[in-house]
């Protein structure tokens, strides 16, 4: 099973529409945008969350404001870097750089997009039997799937094994 | 995709959006849907009933082989932004 089902077939719609025409004009055109259409989701065995890592994945943009470059969230072909932050950040030290989202509720608290507390909380209480040192934050703006699957999914992957994590939870913003 | 991704590689994935639409045609292998908004996935600013309501549902998908059929929440949002 792939990523991306046929995903030659959106490469070349992908090109010859959307990018085509933000090269053409350097405006983007969303209803020439070609939005994959899975059909099959793949196979995995669940896992014991109490006795398990888990790794949480954030698509908010959170970078930290001190010592991360912020993402490139202005550019309208998207981001496609990462960047790994402590799983024990305190939320003040975060920054978020996603033109896509109104920031509003994010930077009331902080958990409405990035749980970590709640997280903490969980592994404390034997819920969760551990996070990973560091959550996987990027910026969700990422109108190239085919960037997505060579650059931002294999350097996730990464972080997931170099941190054992047994289980991941995604939070899109 | 990432989900996708991740579960190839034998790490269980759970997500939680507010935009089923768009997320059912990735075909993740887990996931809750909810109503609420862009920008407050997890919930409500300093609901912590709501976010940790969400939060549990998601996080007990993990607990099961994939593929599941999808969630859906009933969780809302009156304000999001106060």
């Amino acid at each position: 099973m792939e990523i991306l089902e046929n995903r030659v077939e959106w490469e070349r719609t992908f090109q010859d529409t959307w990018l085509a025409h933000f090269k053409k004009t350097g405006a983007v055109q969303w209803d020439l945008y070609n939005r994959p259409n899975q059909k099959i989701a793949p196979s995995g065995k669940g896992v014991n969350l109490s006795q398990s890592r888990l790794m949480l994945v954030s698509s908010a943009g959170s970078f930290l404001t001190d010592s991360q470059d912020r993402y490139d969230d202005e550019n309208d072909l998207g981001d496609y870097s990462i960047r790994l932050i402590p799983s024990d950040v305190d939320p003040d030290q975060l920054t978020y750089a996603h033109t896509h989202y109104d920031h509003t509720a994010v930077n009331m608290d902080s958990q409405v997009l990035i749980p970590l507390g709640h997280l903490r909380d969980k592994v404390d209480a034997g819920e969760i039997g551990a996070l990973t040192e560091n959550f996987v934050s990027f910026m969700g703006y990422q109108p190239d799937i085919s960037q997505l699957l060579d650059e931002t999914i294999p350097l996730i992957i990464e972080a997931a094994k170099a941190q054992k994590a047994d289980a991941v939870l995604l939070v899109p913003s | 995709m990432i989900a996708r991704g991740l579960e190839l590689e034998g790490i269980a994935t759970t997500l939680t959006t507010w935009n089923a639409g768009r997320t059912r045609i990735t075909a993740p292998p887990r996931a809750t849907f909810t109503q609420l908004s862009r920008g407050s996935t997890i919930g409500a600013p300093h609901d912590t009933a709501q976010q940790l309501r969400i939060l549990n549902a998601t996080l007990a998908l993990l607990e099961h082989d994939a593929p599941l059929d999808y969630v859906r929440l009933d969780e809302t949002m009156d304000d999001v932004n106060g």
